[in-house]
């Protein structure tokens, strides 16, 4: 053995030395022989042509002895790569149209995965994340609040408390709030108290970093101490971008203090910077302790044991690391057994019918090393979408620049000839042209990689519902980078692959012989035609595909903005208070609103404004259970209806039509008798034929008691939380009322709306003034139009419907690039033909037809291919759509026709060059 | 160029180089025409195939090269066959006529 590592590097290190001393061998060699044929008569001329032939050619012979030697395949991939190089600089205009066409197919696909790594694939950076589970939902965030039953998303404190005290599963269990918490917070920093600023702010329990295995780059981090005591560890663990940002990384930053709201906290630590909690697309700055809840969302508590199941809090995502040799199937039973168990004795004071509902909850418990996010739910299927549209791009990109390879192959024919009766063998001829194709994919990948980084801030903003964007970590990591890599490699196989075995199977005589041109229209025509063909047929299926799915996108994106959402969202703004988070009582809360709403009706350009419980175009809703006089309540099915309290003039403000009886007004406030507005989809389903106005609806609320309104108007339908939103009955009750303002039932928030009569931007800061007038202890508000909610909303499918539009634009442009090229290069192999077809009488219509029907046989074969994957691939993205079906003839008709008007104009001007033939000139030729 | 040409077996090759060498240092041309003699003129080796084999055995440590002067006073490469080559050669004859054995029983069978 050491002696071939010797040889190895010998071969390698002295590689002239070992060639010279071949040589010498090999000329001591036509010396010997040179004698021996003397001996036998020869002259001395005659003897040494004579030793040569039976050497068989000293090149050849040396050839053979290199191929044989270790290191040979190194030392010649260096040199096919240096010859790969200097072909690539011979053509550089086929080398940059290559090199570009690669570096977009493989750029997008990288800036889509790197997308997709990081929401779907990639683990938390946390120690050993594969042992993680999670009890709750991952995909959810948020809270819940009341009766819930099936898919259980959240725990409560005292469910976590007590599975952490029983489980017999898990080494450990942390609990974190679901969501962050935007809240004013002034740091301390080294001289003075920095200006008031928000962030967010994240409540986990004592076990969570220990748990996660995420140690502190400074400082220590919490421990099981912080859950004991209720309101009493005012400490923090601030993010490693907050050290930087507002201690401006000081070193000291252990021991200084952060005011959040009205409390103090001191610092004890900071996360490493990839942490991030654990939450995919969150940016958490500041984590307090669970028990410091009160001080962080004040006027609630979420802590304490809710015996009433109607009343509960449910907002904590739960996560347990399993015990060394416990399965997650394992886990699921265990954890399953104690809910049931848990849930039991919830239950033991609910109606029958209720227990049997509340019964059915259980909890998802699944692998939690990606962590949690709702980017998952919301992304997941348009990523995947895209991810397929980018790699039926590459596909066709590498057809096409196959294609520009076999034909260029037929004009390298006399050079790899040449090669090859120099002694090249055939194996080693493929290996070089292979080399070749991965150095064009390659140098393709590397500026795909570049392109990408570029693409991905793009896809940023896809993910991003407002106006930041998501904080997520699109770097390349080793999986991006081995991507890409990968992709590279495997297009370059790809499309090398057909160009080598045609290019290794010549006739060297044939070739050699003759002139270029007739080379390639005689032997190499019956084969080319065919690998050519198949390209072109293939891209047409997949142009065929995408265009199909990027007029389903367009389509669906065209449905979505024309809907009518029941309001005019021109010259409407938006913005919500919080008066509960920053130490206002809810006492205050009327004079404050109305205060609010005085300021601003006086700003010049506002038309009217109002108010409500629940934004435009957000997430958040309320829904009741209700019962209607003179209906026979029902045990089996309940009313639902969704229901907002407004203000005065909300109807107005927000240009919900009023379709009978009247609107709510400023005499509904106060104490007297409530009225209510409901919707016509209210009205057809729970009062048909009849007036519903003046009919009594009681509200079975989560409060015992509940309330009960009089139905003074019938509204129109609205879409309240987004334009896919069906109609579903609503009610509307005035927001000044008895109960709306009671201790802890009535809406903690305020979102108010603005008519404007301008351009809503004009008047938003006086509204901001007004705002800071009223309420000096609120931040800044954030004010929103509702046309950028609008479109803020429809991102995500508009990003989907333009980028499958320009991808289906880019196929067509590439196979009609494919087509062009197949049908010339088709035209030019057979002028000879052609022309003895015209000197014999043929029409040159027909001649142009012969071209033509050529082509259109292909396209044609290509949508034959293509129809049955339009229908799989329709199936697939269908719950994406809106207002389409993918087996609308109109979304199948137009890709198909566009395929074939463009592959006409394609075969154009090669069908014109045919029918130009001169039969003098194409018969002189040989 | 020789007419004849018989195909080897793959590995045969080996076996007639190393038996050729067994005697005593050879060069290339030695090497093919010892072959040819010791076969009763059955086989010649084309040189295309002998150098390669020659290399990949020194490269294996078969066989040793030195420059030397030839029987008519040329400077030529000569093999040798080292103490693993001899082992190799046994090796390689033992194979050969078990194969060989086997084959015949097989052919003569039926």
């Amino acid at each position: 053995m050491p002696g071939r590592i010797a040889s190895f590097f010998r071969n390698l290190l002295r590689k002239r030395s070992v060639d010279e001393a071949l040589n010498d061998e090999l000329q001591s060699t036509v010396e010997l022989l040179t004698r021996e044929k003397m001996k036998e008569g020869f002259s001395h001329p005659e003897a040494r042509r004579e030793a040569l032939i039976e050497l068989g050619g000293v090149e050849q012979v040396k050839e053979e002895v290199r191929a044989i030697r270790l290191g040979s395949l190194l030392e010649t991939f260096v040199q096919d790569l240096r010859f790969g190089l200097r072909t690539m600089g011979k053509s550089p205009g086929f080398t940059a149209v290559a090199i570009l066409t690669l570096a977009l197919g493989i750029g997008a696909n990288t800036a889509i995965f790197s997308v997709i790594n990081s929401v779907l694939l990639r683990n938390l950076p946390v120690k050993n994340p594969q042992q993680l589970v999670f009890l709750t939902n991952p995909d959810d965030q948020g809270g819940w609040f009341g009766f819930v039953d099936g898919k259980r998303n959240f725990l409560t404190y005292a469910e976590f408390q007590e599975i952490e005290h029983k489980n017999p599963v898990f080494s450990g269990l942390l609990a974190a709030s679901s969501f962050t918490t935007s809240a004013p917070v002034q740091t301390e920093t080294s001289a003075q108290t920095a200006e008031l600023s928000t962030a967010e702010v994240k409540l986990v329990s004592g076990s969570y970093f220990s748990l996660l295995g995420v140690d502190p780059v400074i400082g220590r981090v919490f421990t099981g101490e912080v859950d004991n005591v209720r309101d009493a560890n005012p400490v923090a663990v601030i993010s490693y971008g907050f050290w930087q940002d507002r201690f401006a990384g000081a070193p000291d930053v252990v021991g200084r203090r952060i005011r959040i709201l009205n409390t103090h906290y001191t610092v004890i630590g900071v996360a490493p910077p990839e942490f991030h909690g654990e939450t995919v697309g969150a940016n958490p700055e500041i984590f307090v302790p669970l028990t410091m809840q009160s001080a962080i969302l004040p006027g609630r508590d979420d802590l304490s044991l809710e015996t009433d199941p109607l009343r509960k809090a449910e907002w904590l995502q739960v996560i347990g690391r399993l015990k060394p040799g416990v399965s997650l199937a394992e886990a699921q039973a265990a954890i399953k057994v104690e809910f049931q168990q848990m849930m039991e004795a919830q239950a033991a004071a609910l109606s029958q019918s209720d227990r049997r509902e509340f019964l059915t909850q259980y909890l998802p418990v699944a692998a939690g090393a990606h962590g949690a996010s709702t980017l998952r739910a919301d992304f997941g299927k348009p990523l995947q979408v895209l991810m397929a549209v980018v790699s039926l791009i590459l596909l066709i990109a590498c057809a096409n620049v196959a294609n520009i390879l076999l034909a260029r192959s037929g004009a390298r024919q006399r050079e790899i000839s040449l090669r090859v009766a120099l002694g090249a063998g055939a194996p080693r001829l493929f290996r070089q042209l292979l080399t070749e194709s991965l150095l064009l994919a390659a140098t393709g990948g590397a500026i795909g990689l570049l392109l990408a980084h570029w693409a991905d801030a793009t896809l940023l903003r896809m993910v991003s519902r407002g106006p930041d964007t998501v904080p997520l970590d699109l770097n390349p990591d080793a999986r991006i980078l081995a991507f890409t890599a990968g992709i590279a490699i495997l297009t370059g196989i790809l499309f090398g692959l057909a160009p080598a075995f045609r290019a290794t199977r010549i006739d060297l005589n044939s070739v050699l012989k003759k002139t270029p041109q007739s080379v390639s229209g005689g032997s190499g025509r019956t084969r080319r035609v065919p690998i050519g063909k198949t390209l072109v047929v293939t891209q047409v299926a997949f142009s065929l595909l995408l265009l199909v799915v990027a007029g389903l996108f367009i389509l669906s994106f065209r449905n979505l903005s024309q809907v009518r959402l029941g309001y005019d969202g021109d010259h409407l703004l938006q913005f919500a208070v919080n008066p509960g988070t920053y130490g206002y009582q809810r006492a205050e809360f009327i004079p404050l609103y109305t205060d609010i709403l005085q300021r601003i009706t006086a700003i010049p350009g506002v038309s009217v404004v109002s108010l409500t419980s629940d934004a435009l175009l957000s997430h958040t809703y309320s829904e009741s259970n209700i019962r209607i006089e003179g209906q026979k309540a029902n045990a089996d099915s309940d009313l639902e209806a969704l229901w907002d309290f407004v203000g005065p003039n909300f109807f107005s403000a927000t240009g919900i039509r009023i379709r009978a009886g009247r609107g709510i007004g400023p005499d509904d406030s106060g104490d007297g008798q409530c009225v209510g507005v409901v919707n016509e989809a209210f009205a057809q389903k729970y009062l048909p034929n009849s007036n519903p106005i003046g009919k009594r609806v009681f509200v079975s609320d989560s409060k015992p008691d509940g309330f009960e309104f009089v139905i003074v108007g019938v509204a129109a339908d609205a879409k309240h939380s987004g334009v896919r939103e069906k109609p579903f009955p609503r009610f509307y009750v005035p927001y000044f009322n008895h109960f709306s303002l009671a201790a802890n039932d009535g809406p903690s928030r305020a979102v108010f709306i603005v008519r404007t009569l301008g351009a809503p931007s004009s008047v938003s800061s006086a509204v901001r003034g007004a705002v800071k007038q009223s309420a000096s202890n609120l931040p800044p508000v954030t004010i929103g139009t509702m046309d950028q909610r609008l479109a803020d909303s429809l991102a995500t499918d508009r990003m989907t419907a333009e980028l499958s539009g320009a991808f289906g634009a880019l196929a067509i442009v590439l196979v009609c690039v494919g087509l062009y090229g197949i049908m010339a290069y088709a035209v030019s192999v057979r002028t000879h033909e052609i022309g003895i077809r015209i000197a014999l009488g043929a029409r040159r219509s027909s001649v142009l037809w012969l071209v033509l029907s050529q082509s259109l046989l292909l396209v044609l074969i290509g949508a034959a291919i293509g129809a049955p994957l339009v229908f799989a691939a329709g199936k697939w993205v269908s719950s994406l759509l809106f207002g389409v079906r993918p087996t609308d003839a109109a979304t199948l008709l137009v890709p198909i026709v566009l395929v074939f008007v463009v592959s006409i104009f394609a075969c154009c001007i090669p069908a014109r060059r045919a029918m130009r033939v001169d039969p003098i000139v194409a018969l002189r030729y040989e | 160029m020789g007419g004849k040409r018989t195909d080897l077996l793959r590995g045969t090759l080996d076996l007639l180089i190393l038996k050729a060498l067994a005697l005593e240092p050879l060069h290339g041309v030695g090497v093919s025409r010892r072959v040819t003699q010791i076969t009763g003129g059955a086989f010649r080796v084309s040189f295309g195939s002998l150098f390669p084999s020659l290399h990949r055995m020194e490269e294996k440590g078969w066989v040793e090269a030195e420059w030397r002067a030839s029987e008519n006073n040329r400077r030529a490469k000569y093999y040798r066959l080292t103490s693993s080559g001899q082992a190799q050669l046994k090796a390689e004859e033992r194979d050969w006529s078990l194969l060989v054995k086997i084959m015949t029983a097989a052919v003569e069978s039926v």
